[in-house]
């Protein structure tokens, strides 16, 4: 017996390493999951893994600023597994390090449209159907740089701060109809994209300091617990709320 | 399979509703449970519950601000049964609705000592067993009163808001140990308690209804779920973490 078993979930940038290991845990505690991502080869892996391990995906190459493309996903969701109740809203982009006046306003511009007006499209067109379903839950990937500031990352923690708020407007909005939304803030996690900007991950924990007190990164699945805990009946008195998964950092 | 089997967890108020809910919860999830409370009858009732049930539990009459009584439920409870992982402290007085300066010194010495002198205590003489067993998790209640203010409980709310700090000392100071510190920030939950300073459960949903989206009170169960995600190893890079569980009371 699955902890969403019955449920329907709507997952962006499932290709990604934390969407990835949400989608995946939600699969093998019995949701029927949709992977959504701009990258068609990643997501593809992502629903044939869930797929093998006997749960039920599909993969949609989908950009979440693009409003028909998901508009459509969504509505793909819904006829091939009957409804959507839950959504884990992780599609972001991020700068490339810059204080405010020496960064270009497209490159602003990009980053506000993927990580918060991406939301704001899936969200407009998942909370009909949650509606329908009669309850949901949007679980929005914020980060501790929504609640605290990161060096030369001004657009990145603007959306980010921006994902928090967005989050609590829906929760009040939509608690009558049963539908619940909440941000995960999570600390520095272990995935390739940290690899982008740092040359190892030993050079992020050093980085990070005295601020990682567990002196170690987080897993991609320990987001994806906490992603669990939010789309399942468990929390169903949680909503507005900042789930930080950073052992500490934050509290420091 | 239990999310807790082969852990020991310590539940204080376990005699009361939101406690009691936890204990009970943790029993089911395969936790041996020590329950404590000041009232031996509701204390012994719980125990013989989560026993009832096919679980593993112990009922220890004490009070949260006798050290040494503390320091022999703690012990009895790692002789009982071989360690201890997980602590819930949820001890709180009941304090009358007074502003402050017609409140008695007394009074606010009583709730301080109660609410945080009692936590500071009960954590105090489980972190040696911690250190042993090379993890362990508290949870301690704080509320959304240690958030944002209630009318007329100067040293509620002042009490309530030194708990989110002291578990986020607890997490910063113990991580290296894996010993992580949550608080549980409840909103209006729908206990006996409630009916003291209440006629009835629609007067005080009407009375927080503003703030009260989804226009219910939580249930103790609902707490006790949030608790077993953070006593859980679910949530082992969660530590620090104001976990609100208020229906958005708190966003709004």
């Amino acid at each position: 017996m699955g902890r969403l078993d019955g449920k329907v979930a709507f997952v962006t940038a499932a290709g990604g390493a934390i969407a990835g290991a949400t989608a995946r845990l939600f699969g093998a505690e019995g949701a029927a999951v949709c992977c959504v991502d701009i990258v068609e080869d990643n997501v593809g892996q992502t629903a044939s893994d869930i797929n093998e391990a006997g749960g039920k995906a599909i993969a949609i190459p989908c950009d979440v600023t693009d409003d028909d493309a998901i508009k459509a996903a969504v509505d793909k969701t819904v006829s091939e597994f009957g409804k959507l109740d839950v959504c884990f809203n992780a599609a972001a982009y991020s700068e490339k390090r810059h204080r405010l006046a020496e960064m270009p306003l497209d490159m602003w511009k990009s980053v506000i449209d993927v990580n918060l007006t991406g939301m704001f499209i899936v969200a407009r067109h998942v909370i009909p159907e949650m509606q329908k379903a009669g309850g949901g839950s949007i679980i929005n990937v914020s980060s501790i740089y929504g609640v605290v500031g990161a060096k030369e990352r001004p657009a990145y923690c603007a959306a980010k701060g921006g994902v928090r708020m967005l989050s609590k407007s829906i929760a009040v909005d939509y608690a009558e109809d049963k539908i619940r939304a909440n941000s995960i803030m999570p600390g520095p996690i272990e995935t390739p994209r940290l690899l982008v900007r740092n040359p190892s991950i030993e050079a992020v924990i050093e980085r990070h300091g005295t601020r990682l007190h567990q002196k170690r990164l987080g897993k991609p699945e320990e987001i994806a617990q906490t992603a669990l805990f939010l789309a399942s009946d468990e929390s169903s008195f949680t909503s507005g709320a900042d789930m930080v998964v950073d052992a500490a950092y934050t509290a420091f | 399979m239990g999310r807790l089997e082969e852990k020991v967890a310590f539940v204080t108020a376990a005699g009361g509703a939101i406690a009691g809910a936890t204990a009970r919860q943790f029993g089911e999830e395969g936790a041996a449970v020590a329950c404590v409370d000041i009232v031996e009858e509701n204390v012994k009732e719980t125990a013989a519950d989560i026993e009832a049930a096919g679980g593993k539990a112990i009922a220890i009459t004490c009070d949260v601000t006798d050290e040494a009584a503390v320091k022999d439920a703690i012990d009895k409870t790692a002789s009982t049964f071989g360690k201890l992982d997980i602590v819930f402290n949820a001890a709180a007085f009941p304090d009358p609705l007074l502003p402050l300066h017609e409140l008695d010194l007394d009074i606010w010495r009583k709730t301080f000592d109660v609410n945080i002198t009692g936590m500071f205590i009960v954590t105090k003489h489980a972190i040696p067993h911690m250190l042993e067993a090379g993890s362990g998790s508290f949870i301690n209640i704080s509320s959304i009163y240690g958030a944002r203010s209630a009318r007329k409980r100067p040293a509620y709310c002042s009490s309530k808001g030194a708990v989110r700090m002291l578990s986020k000392s607890i997490a910063v100071d113990y991580a290296e140990h894996n010993i992580r510190a949550n608080s549980i920030l409840p909103g209006p939950i729908e206990t006996p308690r409630l009916l003291v300073a209440n006629k009835n459960m629609d007067d005080v949903i009407e009375r927080h209804r503003p703030h009260l989206p989804a226009a219910r009170l939580g249930q103790p169960e609902e707490i006790a779920q949030t608790a077993v995600f953070l006593a859980s190893d679910e949530s082992s890079f969660m530590s620090g973490n104001d976990c609100f569980v208020d229906g958005a009371y708190n966003a709004l």
